[in-house]
């Protein structure tokens, strides 16, 4: 109990005097966090969009590897990132292994099945009767897929925190990208488990507690939007 | 005097379903200002023919010329949609306001803002729905939808009109006081509609031409009154709502009438419950009775069972029981013969 207790105390020290670079810490999480999913929202929505609506050869296909990406292991998308740039890998010229452009790449890699996925499958639930009568207004494409798009808005704020949530959780891919260095790549998750292999757990459990929050709070933002998205 | 131009022409159309033809129409042609119904059973293909027509499905094989174009590619057929309004079985609002609706639909036609709110709530006004203006779809009940997509539909001033059983999902009463705007609207304007329904009343209200469709083909095609009255065959007589009579039953109904084809049919008007007492009223006995909204079928025994169809405020009062003998007065002027299609 002591120990739980001990570890309470310290994480609340830490949290009111932001000793130890928490408040860095979560500043770098959060803008790493934030960046992977936006650029994940901008490529897989589109690509959601396509595999809802459009019809071509393999289509299935990439529906089902969305499907399976969801399930990819972070750390498997972390190797796979730090090959492509290691030093003497095909992108190694760019310098960007354990910097956090390398992190949000990872991160990216990771949360765009989610969006993808979450996304086709919010578009494919729509009346397939709404979509023909958009068309039948005579939408041309661009304003087929703003109006879809708009539609299945719910979807897509489900999708972006789901994307989210992906990356903001995992430690794998950003160790084995980020290199956990202080300052520099550290992370939430990453600063977490560091403090717990060296027995701090007051640190740990305050960087927990950080990340927690704010899961917590963007998850009320994005709550709210989509109460006022349903009142719209 | 010229013809009125083609609004909507289909030929050598195929369209498949899998490898299942749904849908086979050597010629079709809907012209300026026509009200035209395609009427048939569910599976029949009218919404497959609208739809078709409506470039909102790809045929297989055959042609789909609107307004005397055949569009090719993407934009051209969103350029002829923009000409057309379709209004679906379900109201498909989009989650928005209803004015919000009927504006998204003037906007995809260019319709400026001050423009589209002021169409919007003139056609909503008109459609009786204005209260409605700011309400959601989720609020909605079925009728009032559907009252909006109307609205959404007229606003955009269409050439060509899809009306893809609209009234379908509606109860009794909500369906004959939409009918009965409808016709009004379509009166008032130019514009040519394409009607689908399985229901002859409606087609009868709000169409100049009746098409009639079963299993994917087109069967009989004429003036509405036409074909109302004199189908080609059995099975659209039957769709119809005709009594088929052999001439033995026939000959129940009316001893002195000559056989002229194995078998006749009787248009729903033609039949009448009659008094006992009424001279030339035939008397036989009732088997079974059916039906639904408006419509009664009284199944009596002609030596063989026969059906015929009354409106249900005739039977009103009435204590109509299988095995009770009923009085049919039958107006035999209009009893025809089908051509027998076995020789």
């Amino acid at each position: 109990m002591d120990l739980i207790f001990d570890a309470f105390s310290e994480a609340w020290r830490l949290l009111r005097t932001g000793d130890g670079d928490v408040y860095g810490i979560a500043w770098r999480t959060l803008t790493i966090t934030g960046s992977s999913t936006l650029i994940s929202m901008l490529i897989g929505v589109p690509i959601g969009l396509l595999l809802a609506l459009g019809r071509f050869p393999g289509q299935r296909i990439l529906v089902a590897f969305s499907y399976a990406g969801m399930g990819m292991p972070p750390v498997v998308a972390g190797l796979v990132v730090a090959i492509l740039l290691w030093r003497s890998g095909p992108l190694g010229q760019l310098g960007l292994i354990y910097t956090p452009g390398a992190m949000v790449i990872a991160q990216s890699l990771i949360a765009t099945p989610v969006i993808v996925a979450v996304t086709s499958t919010g578009v494919m639930a729509l009346p397939p009767a709404l979509r023909l009568q958009i068309r039948a207004m005579g939408a041309g494409d661009a304003r087929y897929l703003w109006l879809v798009a708009r539609e299945a808005r719910l979807p897509l704020l489900v999708a972006t925190m789901a994307g989210f949530g992906a990356v903001v959780s995992e430690v794998g891919a950003s160790t084995v990208v980020g290199g956990n260095l202080a300052g520099e790549t550290r992370v939430l998750t990453t600063a977490s488990v560091l403090e717990m292999s060296k027995g701090n757990f007051g640190t740990a459990l305050a960087l927990g507690l950080i990340l927690l929050a704010i899961v917590f709070a963007i998850a009320v933002v994005l709550a709210a939007a989509l109460h006022r998205m349903r009142r719209a | 005097m010229t013809a009125p131009a083609e609004v909507v022409r289909l030929d050598g159309l195929r369209v498949h379903l899998g490898k299942r033809d749904i849908l086979v129409v050597e010629e079709f042609v809907a012209t300026a200002g026509e009200a035209v119904a395609l009427l048939g059973p569910n599976g029949s293909g009218k919404s497959t023919l609208l739809r078709t027509a409506a470039l909102l499905i790809e045929p297989a094989a055959g042609s789909v010329q609107l307004f005397g174009a055949r569009p090719r590619g993407r934009g051209e057929r969103a350029r002829l949609r923009r000409r057309t309004a379709s209004v679906f079985t379900d109201p498909t609002l989009l989650d928005m306001s209803a004015r919000g609706n009927v504006e998204v639909a003037l906007g995809i036609h260019g319709v400026s803002g001050s423009e589209r709110r002021r169409r919007a709530e003139r056609w909503l006004e008109r459609l009786g729905v204005a209260h409605l203006a700011g309400a959601r779809p989720h609020t909605l009940s079925a009728g009032e939808a559907q009252r909006i997509a109307l609205a959404r539909a007229f606003a955009v001033d269409p050439e060509l009109l899809f009306l893809d059983e609209p009234f379908a999902s509606l109860d009794f009463e909500t369906r004959a006081r939409l009918v009965g705007d409808l016709r009004e609207l379509l009166a008032a304007s130019a514009v040519t509609a394409l009607i689908a329904t399985h229901d002859r009343g409606e087609a009868e209200l709000l169409a100049d031409r009746l098409a009639v469709l079963v299993g994917g083909r087109l069967v009989q095609d004429g003036p509405t009154r036409q074909v109302l009255e004199y189908p080609r065959s059995a099975e659209v007589a039957s769709l119809l709502g005709h009594a088929l009579l052999t001439p033995e039953q026939v000959r129940c109904l009316a001893p002195r009438v000559e056989a002229r084809g194995v078998l006749a049919h009787l248009p729903p008007g033609a039949v009448r419950l009659a008094d006992d007492v009424e001279p030339g009223a035939s008397r036989v006995p009732l088997l079974s009775i059916r039906g639904a909204g408006g419509r009664v079928q009284l199944v009596c025994d002609l030596g063989g069972p026969a059906t015929f169809e009354v409106g249900a405020a005739h039977i009103a009062g009435r204590e109509l029981r299988p095995g009770a003998m009923l009085a049919l007065a039958v107006d035999i002027e209009r009893l025809h013969w089908l051509p027998d299609t076995t020789r």
